[in-house]
Formats: structure tokens, C-alpha cells, sequence
């Protein structure tokens, strides 16, 4: 009997703690009509928020297809002025590009001896900018790119000459022609653009010019860096002038 | 002893009927209400966050066109200059 009434009792003691987890989850009346009027008025406001957003969407479809048919008749009146295809074009920029490309990965000496090729791509780039073609911007900012990458070279080749590593040569002409004297080789653009300067030529082939004032055809002289007079080559610049008085 | 059991099965009858008695629930009707509103609401913020995704890539769309035709407006008129220049 005893067992009995204690297996009640804790039949009791569960079925309370049931009842009681249920009561727990379940909803009352209450929170469920609570949870029907925030629920309401959520599903309202987002409907109105919905519909506001199906409008929008709408209305930028319709201006995406504008803009879509504004660019397409854009892009056929550039056509129509150019009147080209591009893909020659594009063929001659990226010889442009390769050509570079390969005058870049040259050691100095290489460069040096290849500078012809620096004033061709020159040119290829100038003739480039002469098409139609190059006034777009995705080509125009290719070619000033290339420009770049070319200025860069021929800055490189300048610094390369300007340190002494490599020195010009330059084969003397013939008077009667070239009219190759020191002065007159120093004096062209391509040398110094100062005929003032031509003691630095004489002072850096002492090895083969003995009298400055005779040079002769098809020697090849080593053209020193532009650059300021040294204190020695003032010096010889002055013997120069004190012999020739004294003569 | 009989008593005592007496005592018990009527305790726990009482305590099982207030329970079950006092209850205020919300019918299954009702219930079904409130879950059909819950995913009616889930529906519709999922639509609503389609909806948001479909206008930012609208947005993105419309920009890059933008874009774009200033280019070759740009394009346009620096042409029209290259022709004149060559003429």
C-alpha cells in the first residue's frame, strides 16, 4: 500500500510539472491576440513597403532600358564618324606594346645599341595618334601609356649615357660634306647643341687626336657626357689657345 | 490508509482540473491563423529582400551605363575634334 501512495505521489509530482511545461508553450488567449495585431501590422507595413519597392524597381528598369538604348546609338554615331574596324588598330598597339616590351627587358648595352629602334617606335606611336581611332579613350590611354613607357626608355638611355657607362661614337665626315670639324660636331643637336664644348671631345681621344685642329674622315671619336667643361679640359683649352698665339 | 489514498486521488484530480479547467487557449483555428499571418509576413520579407537586391543591381546597371555613355560622349566629341584637326 505504502509503495502505492508513494507511486501516486510522484505520479502527482510529474503530472503537475507537465501541466505546468505545457501552460509554458502554449499561448494564451492574450499573447496570441497580441502576436495577431503585431503580426498585422507587420504584414501591413511591409506590404506597403513591398508595392513601394516593386514601383521603384519599375522605374529603374525603365531608366536602365533608356540608358541602354542612349549608349547603344552613342556608341553607333562613334561608329559612323570613325567609320573603321578596330581590330587592325588594336593589332598595331600591341606591336607597339611588344616592341616595348622587348626594349625594356634589354641590358643598357643592348639598349644602347638598339636606340635606333627607340625613335621607330616613335614614330609608330605618332603615326598611331594621326588615326581616328586613337582620339577614343581606351586607345588614348594606351597610346599616352605607350608614350610613357617610351619616355621612360629614352630617359633611361639618357642616363645611361649621361654616367659615362656607354659613350657615343661618331664617325667623322668629310669637310668638304660634313664640314667636321671639333667645333662643328660639337655643335650639333645631337651631340652637345654647344660648339663650346668640343674640348670634351678632344680630351676624351687624346688616344687619337693629337692636334684638335685635324680630325680626319672615318675616324670614330667616343663622344664624353654633356656636361660643363672640367677643370682639366679648361687647362688643355688653354694650352690650346697659348700654343696657337705663340705659333 | 484508505483515506490517505482518498486524499491523494482527490488532490491530484483538483490540481489536474484547475489545469485543464482554467485554461485560456487559443482555439486551432485560431492557431492556424496565426501561423498562415507568421508565413505571411516570412513571404513577404523574403519579396522584399528579392526586391532590394533586384534594385541595387538596377542601381549598379544604371551607374556603369552612365558611365560608360559619359565616355563616349567624351569619345564623340574628341573625334569630331580629330576629324576637324585632320581636315
Amino acid at each position: 500500500m505504502k509503495y502505492f501512495i508513494r507511486l501516486n505521489l510522484i505520479a502527482l509530482l510529474l503530472s503537475t510539472i507537465a501541466f505546468v511545461a505545457i501552460g509554458q508553450i502554449e499561448l494564451t488567449k492574450d499573447e496570441w491576440q497580441k502576436q495577431i495585431t503585431s503580426l498585422t501590422t507587420s504584414r501591413n507595413d511591409l506590404k506597403n513597403k513591398l508595392e513601394g519597392l516593386q514601383k521603384e524597381v519599375a522605374n529603374l528598369q525603365k531608366q536602365d532600358g533608356e540608358k541602354a538604348l542612349a549608349l547603344k546609338q552613342c556608341q553607333d554615331e562613334v561608329a559612323a564618324l570613325h567609320g573603321k574596324e578596330e581590330a587592325p588598330f588594336i593589332a598595331k598597339l600591341d606591336a607597339i606594346d611588344a616592341r616595348i616590351n622587348e626594349l625594356t627587358r634589354l641590358s643598357n648595352q643592348d639598349l644602347w645599341a638598339r636606340k635606333a629602334e627607340l625613335d621607330t617606335v616613335q614614330k609608330w606611336i605618332s603615326n598611331a595618334r594621326k588615326d581616328p581611332l586613337s582620339a577614343l579613350k581606351k586607345f588614348k590611354d594606351r597610346l599616352d601609356s605607350q608614350q610613357g613607357r617610351l619616355d621612360a626608355l629614352k630617359k633611361n638611355l639618357e642616363q645611361i649615357i649621361a654616367s659615362g657607362q656607354i659613350m657615343p661614337i661618331y664617325t667623322v665626315g668629310t669637310w668638304a660634306k660634313d664640314r667636321d670639324c671639333l667645333w662643328n660636331i660639337a655643335k650639333k643637336p645631337k651631340i652637345y647643341n654647344n660648339p663650346f664644348l668640343w674640348p670634351k671631345i678632344w680630351q676624351g681621344n687624346r688616344d687619337q687626336i693629337k692636334n684638335p685642329d685635324v680630325i680626319h674622315p672615318g675616324q670614330k671619336l667616343k663622344i664624353p657626357p654633356k656636361a660643363k667643361l672640367t677643370k682639366e679640359e679648361r687647362s688643355a683649352l688653354k694650352r690650346y689657345w697659348s700654343n696657337k698665339q705663340g705659333k | 490508509m484508505r483515506k490517505q489514498m482518498n486524499l491523494i486521488v482527490i488532490g491530484s484530480a483538483m490540481i489536474a482540473g484547475s489545469f485543464i479547467g482554467c485554461s485560456n487557449k487559443p482555439s486551432e483555428a485560431e492557431m492556424k491563423q496565426l501561423n498562415d499571418l507568421k508565413a505571411e509576413v516570412s513571404s513577404l520579407e523574403k519579396a522584399i529582400s528579392a526586391r532590394e537586391s533586384e534594385k541595387a543591381e538596377l542601381l549598379k546597371a544604371i551607374a556603369e551605363k552612365d558611365a560608360q555613355l559619359a565616355i563616349c560622349l567624351k569619345d564623340k566629341e574628341a573625334l569630331q575634334q580629330h576629324i576637324k584637326g585632320m581636315q
